[in-house]
């Protein structure tokens, strides 16, 4: 009688196996041809001058200009959208929870989470691109700066939710613990609990940054694309993502072969932020364990 | 530190010399609760509470899960009120102050009521951080003097020659005894005058508990000690006082041999006996 039910459950158990098995096979079968294919693709792009020239010399050139764009573009989003999102996380976990207003914001973050990112980029050409026109006396005002504020309305939401989620993490009795010192509740904030979760925070803050460099639509009329270096957070801004949108479409060869080398960068700088998010920060999401 | 004439000095101390009507001895009261209940929103979880905490001895609160006992030991710092809904009610004497008056300063109440929880919590820094963080609240000291007092409550704790050498590690890297004597080197640190215990061995391993044992024993000579426990033999090895409670009710309160030998009450009887609980 029990070896019956004893094989049966071993017949389950290999079927469940095989099942999970093969569902991770299909996902990882995906990533591998994806990598595959940007590599076999582009190997052909991956030149020093893909990294030293700029987009102007078209098949002659790089995608530098693009690259230096992409950079300073994140680099924006990302000091625009963490302090933020870390202070807006920070009063969700930790002062909200006498306030109806705490899970409405959390819901309405949810939704920014979601929201489509064209909806965002043409938000964006509405309210700063646009209405700056009067500044340079009516000529178009599409800019670095309104790029990287784009690019922040994305990280930001998944900034909020990461800092809140991983402060939530940190166990009551630490707080219990601090206030029983007579510790007064925002040294508590600052100094023990976003210290706590401070690698969690990290990590967030990291996974949003791989977010939005892969991010095309939200530059469209804001950054708008520039073929020339520029560092200029003012000027109109050249990125990786956009480039390669560009150049895909372009009817030479060597052009779509230069769209597949960018689409390799950029994709290991991903991979490679992943990565760094899961291994060097993540080890314990919360340090108090 | 109190004395006798001091609390006897209080309005209404002449008239009612121990709220819960027990013979302390010779033994002053440092706390004493007078009609306190609690509510969690509409949960009476607290009923008409009134004991007194001697000064310099170790009183435990026991009863079964659910009876209300931590409740009590957290009213006396007030942590309860960083959660919403919950309201305690009555007087809490400490040093002839009411408590739980709302005038009463948290800062001040909290630099002289120590607490240690149940589970281990040492905050995400160094050793010494961890001890230096609370007196740095409450007291600007040079960097000696610092030094000296972490020492000292190190040593209070008995965990000085355990970790004098690597006060610049991580307290998570601390064993769990060693965390939790931790925590209570963060409690004395403030010299506090009362020190709550909520059940400061319940996570711990039995060697690590027989420490933490030993150490309440040296720990009242200096300070006030309430400890609730879950463990009755615990209760019967380290307490001078035990209370009983159930289901919200202080039912006994007594020397803590009258308790485990001849208590007045039939339910303390039950319990310290096994019979439920």
């Amino acid at each position: 009688m029990s070896a019956s039910l004893y094989t049966k459950r071993r017949i389950k158990n290999v079927v469940a196996m095989a099942l999970s098995m093969l569902a991770t096979a299909i996902g990882l079968m995906f990533l591998a041809w994806i990598l595959w294919e940007t590599l076999s693709q582009g190997i052909a792009g991956l030149k020093p001058q893909l990294f030293t020239k700029i987009t102007a010399y078209r098949e002659e050139g790089g995608l530098a200009n693009a690259m230096v764009g992409s950079l300073i573009l994140n680099i924006l989003g990302i000091l625009i959208a963490t302090p933020i999102g870390v202070a807006a996380g920070t009063w969700l976990a930790e002062y909200s929870s006498r306030s109806k207003l705490g899970p409405t914001i959390r819901f309405l973050n949810d939704i920014l989470l979601s929201a489509p990112s064209i909806v965002l980029g043409l938000f964006v050409y509405t309210v700063i691109v646009l209405p700056s026109k009067w500044l340079t006396n009516g000529d178009v005002t599409f800019s670095g700066i309104a790029g990287g504020i784009a690019l922040a309305l994305i990280a930001l939401p998944v900034i909020v939710r990461t800092t809140d989620e991983m402060l939530r993490l940190v166990p009551g009795t630490l707080r219990e613990a601090a206030l029983s010192l007579g510790v007064p509740q925002w040294k508590l904030t600052m100094q023990i609990l976003v210290r706590a979760a401070r690698s969690g925070i990290v990590t967030g803050v990291l996974l949003a940054l791989a977010r939005i460099s892969g991010e095309t639509a939200p530059l469209l009329f804001t950054a708008f694309g520039n073929n020339f270096m520029t560092f200029n957070p003012i000027d109109k801004m050249p990125s990786l993502p956009q480039v390669i949108y560009e150049y895909t479409k372009d009817p030479s060869p060597d052009i779509n072969v230069l769209a597949w080398a960018g689409a390799f960068v950029l994709t290991m700088f991903v991979l490679a932020l992943s990565l760094i998010a899961r291994f060097a920060f993540s080890r314990s999401k919360v340090s108090h364990d | 530190m109190t004395n006798m004439n001091e609390v006897a000095s209080q309005p209404g101390f002449g008239t009612s010399p121990h709220a819960s009507g027990v013979d302390l001895g010779q033994v002053a009261p440092k706390m004493f609760a007078r009609d306190v209940n609690f509510h969690y929103n509409d949960f009476h979880a607290l009923k008409h509470i009134s004991m007194d905490v001697p000064e310099k001895k170790v009183t435990a609160i026991i009863g079964p899960s659910g009876c209300g006992k931590s409740t009590l030991l957290r009213i006396f710092n007030r942590i309860y009120a960083i959660y919403p809904g919950l309201r305690a009610s009555g007087e809490i004497i400490l040093d002839g102050e009411n408590i739980l008056d709302p005038k009463y300063s948290l800062n001040r109440l909290r630099s002289k009521v120590g607490m240690v929880f149940q589970k281990p919590v040492p905050f995400p820094m160094t050793i010494f951080e961890n001890v230096a963080y609370g007196i740095r609240h409450h007291e600007k000291l040079s960097r000696a003097d610092m030094e000296n007092r972490v020492e000292q409550a190190l040593r209070g704790a008995a965990l000085w020659d355990e970790v004098k050498d690597k006060l610049k590690n991580s307290a998570l890297g601390l064993s769990g005894g060693q965390q939790q004597r931790l925590c209570i080197a963060r409690g004395i640190a403030l010299k506090p005058e009362v020190l709550l215990l909520d059940e400061p061995t319940s996570a711990l391993d039995p060697i690590a508990t027989s420490r933490i044992e030993q150490l309440v024993e040296e720990l009242k000579k200096d300070f006030t000690i309430v400890i609730v426990t879950h463990n009755m033999q615990q209760a019967a090895r380290v307490s001078d006082m035990t209370a009983f409670m159930y289901m919200g009710e202080l039912i006994e309160f007594d020397k803590t041999e009258k308790i485990f030998t001849k208590p007045e009450k039939k339910q303390t009887e039950d319990y310290i006996t096994g019979r439920f609980g």
